[in-house]
């Protein structure tokens, strides 16, 4: 316990830069948009000019309609919380790729494994540190979004403000154990950041796009952000969905766990495409 | 090599390696290689670079599996105890990456924090001021000399009972090498058992008592560095009284010509048994002959040769 929890204490600390400069981003973003609303329900009229105002396809690739983001969930979904899990999912990306390859490419992972760590604590040590990371900036966006919720007619609590940020945290999740097991079965750390890179952003557009164009809805279907729900009640909240993609999650971590375990410890440059 | 039995024996075997066998892809880095190091011992591994050396120690730390074969390491194999072994052994890579931004001592604080914090601080201080090292440094801001320093400490400070050394003094200069030929000493005098690999046959003459050497993934020799560099090959100059046709001394077996400037004077290096060589001389008019014991690069290459 004492080797992973050593892991997990300097993993969690590595990515401390991060946490502040990804969860303060996030915060920021919050307590901004927050006030927006303010501002934009203070001229009803003329907010709901603006939004009759957009082509139709675009308030479809929000998966809103003329009414909806009016509402303030409607508002807080296009607004606030539809590209949250690309944005995010960025830094997932290159956190995921790189939690265990980055020292194994920069040579440094031969001499940590030499140390009595044992692979299991190391891997599921980094892992952890990984979570954690992202919960802290779920915890600190969180906390930007529901500053100001006080002084607004939104009319939810922070409870309900958690909710999103739930289903977030599970979405950047997925981007990053798809990573991490990329990782581990492709030849180098670009390779795998580069597929899972893709991945986000095409899980992203195509389920949009779908509200457009129902061809793509079968496709949609197998890309998680079409299970990403900015819902702000667990009533409305499609728990299936969401323990489906933890499941998901938890699958691509155990594969990339056993590659991890099984494989051969490279030195650094070995199957990188870096130019020598 | 015949592996002994007894419990006894394998109770005194700091490191055994039986068949060990590893390839990538289509390369055989290894080809079924036998060692076995005594407790205590100082063994040389020598071999040029793609030999093998750091394949087989890399193996031995569980870090690549071998296709077949053992490693047992304390007595204890790796791959099942792999923690185990790794806490009573110390290793330095060949090449030594760190975290560049933290300070030398912030890096060895890491190291020892991966270990349960087994290091006594004292002593890495001891270690560095030998090594005129500032610990309070960047490592980014270290010459590739310092950076093996710092490799060097963290391989030692826990005090192992088994160092695996790869190439322990590459790139540094000739009186730190020194100093850490002296600390390799010191804590071989205190029963620490030391594998090195190296390329550096001075360094090996100067540490190891027995020495292995390995061509293309095969042992090809295993044995105690002073008969090595004693019995295998003579350098050996002729200076004859008048020109002399010695032509009937290259038929000889294990004669090799490495310079003939004319008829009076030829430098030979002759592999194994001297005998049959003196005894061919006996008819030539000799002025002087020199004799020089080879150094073990001559004695390295020669194997290389076979």
């Amino acid at each position: 316990m004492k080797r992973l929890w050593t892991t997990f204490h300097y993993t969690f600390s590595n990515l401390r830069w991060q946490i502040i400069g990804w969860g303060l981003g996030l915060g920021l973003y919050g307590l901004m948009i927050i006030p927006m609303y303010e501002t934009l329900g203070a001229q009803p009229e003329r907010f709901q000019q603006m939004i009759a105002s957009y082509p139709p396809e675009f308030l479809a690739f929000f998966g809103a309609d003329i009414n909806s983001p009016i509402t303030p969930a409607g508002f807080l979904k296009m607004y606030a919380f539809s590209m949250l899990p690309v944005i995010v999912g960025i830094f997932a990306v290159i956190s995921g790729s790189g939690l265990i390859v980055s020292d194994e490419e920069h040579g440094r992972l031969d001499l940590i494994i030499a140390h009595p760590v044992g692979r299991l604590p190391f891997f599921w040590g980094r892992f952890l540190g990984l979570l954690g990371a992202m919960v802290s900036i779920m915890i600190l966006g969180w906390l930007g979004f529901s500053l100001m919720l006080g002084r607004s007619s939104i009319g939810f609590n922070w409870g309900q403000m958690a909710i999103p940020f739930i289903t977030l945290l599970i979405q950047i999740l997925v981007f990053a154990t798809l990573a991490l097991v990329l990782s581990m079965l492709l030849p180098s750390r670009n390779l795998s950041a580069m597929v899972s890179g893709a991945f986000l952003v095409i899980s992203y557009i195509i389920p949009s796009l779908s509200f457009l164009d129902q061809r793509l809805d079968m496709i949609s279907r197998v890309l998680p952000y079409r299970y990403f729900q900015s819902v702000l009640s667990f009533k409305e909240l499609n728990l299936t969905w969401q323990f489906a993609l933890l499941g998901s999650c938890l699958i691509m971590v155990v594969i990339a766990w056993l590659r991890f375990n099984q494989r051969d410890i490279r030195l650094s440059g070995e199957g990188s495409w870096r130019k020598r | 090599m015949a592996i002994n039995n007894s419990n006894n024996h394998y109770d005194d075997l700091a490191i055994e390696v039986r068949e060990l066998t590893k390839s990538y892809g289509k390369v055989r880095a290894l080809r079924g290689i036998n060692l076995q190091v005594q407790r205590g011992e100082i063994f040389g591994f020598l071999g040029p670079n793609g030999a093998g050396k750091t394949t087989t120690i890399r193996c031995m730390l569980d870090m690549i599996r071998p296709d077949s074969g053992k490693a047992l390491l304390l007595g204890l194999d790796p791959q099942v105890e792999p923690v185990a072994v790794q806490a009573r052994t110390g290793y330095l890579p060949g090449e030594m990456q760190y975290y560049d931004n933290l300070t030398s001592e912030r890096q060895l604080h890491f190291f020892n924090d991966m270990r349960g914090g087994c290091a006594e601080w004292d002593y890495v201080h001891h270690l560095a001021d030998r090594l005129s090292l500032d610990l309070k440094q960047p490592i980014k801001n270290l010459s590739k000399g310092n950076k093996q320093k710092v490799g060097v400490i963290q391989a030692l400070m826990h005090r192992p009972e088994l160092l695996l050394l790869d190439e322990p003094t590459s790139g540094l200069d000739p009186l730190m090498q020194q100093e850490v030929l002296g600390f390799l000493r010191e804590a071989n005098s205190t029963g620490t058992t030391i594998f090195f690999s190296s390329h550096i046959m001075s360094e090996v003459e100067r540490l190891a008592e027995r020495v292995a050497i390995i061509r293309s993934g095969e042992i090809v020799e295993v044995t105690d560095t002073v008969s090595l560099t004693h019995s295998a090959v003579n350098r050996i100059t002729i200076r004859f009284k008048r020109p002399t046709d010695f032509n009937a001394l290259f038929t000889i077996p294990g004669v090799e010509v490495l310079s003939q400037m004319d008829q009076t004077s030829v430098t030979l290096l002759v592999t194994g048994d001297m005998e049959m060589f003196v005894h061919s001389m006996s008819d030539l008019p000799v002025l002087d002959l020199e004799t020089e014991r080879p150094s073990l690069e001559e004695v390295f290459l020669n194997y290389y040769k076979k």
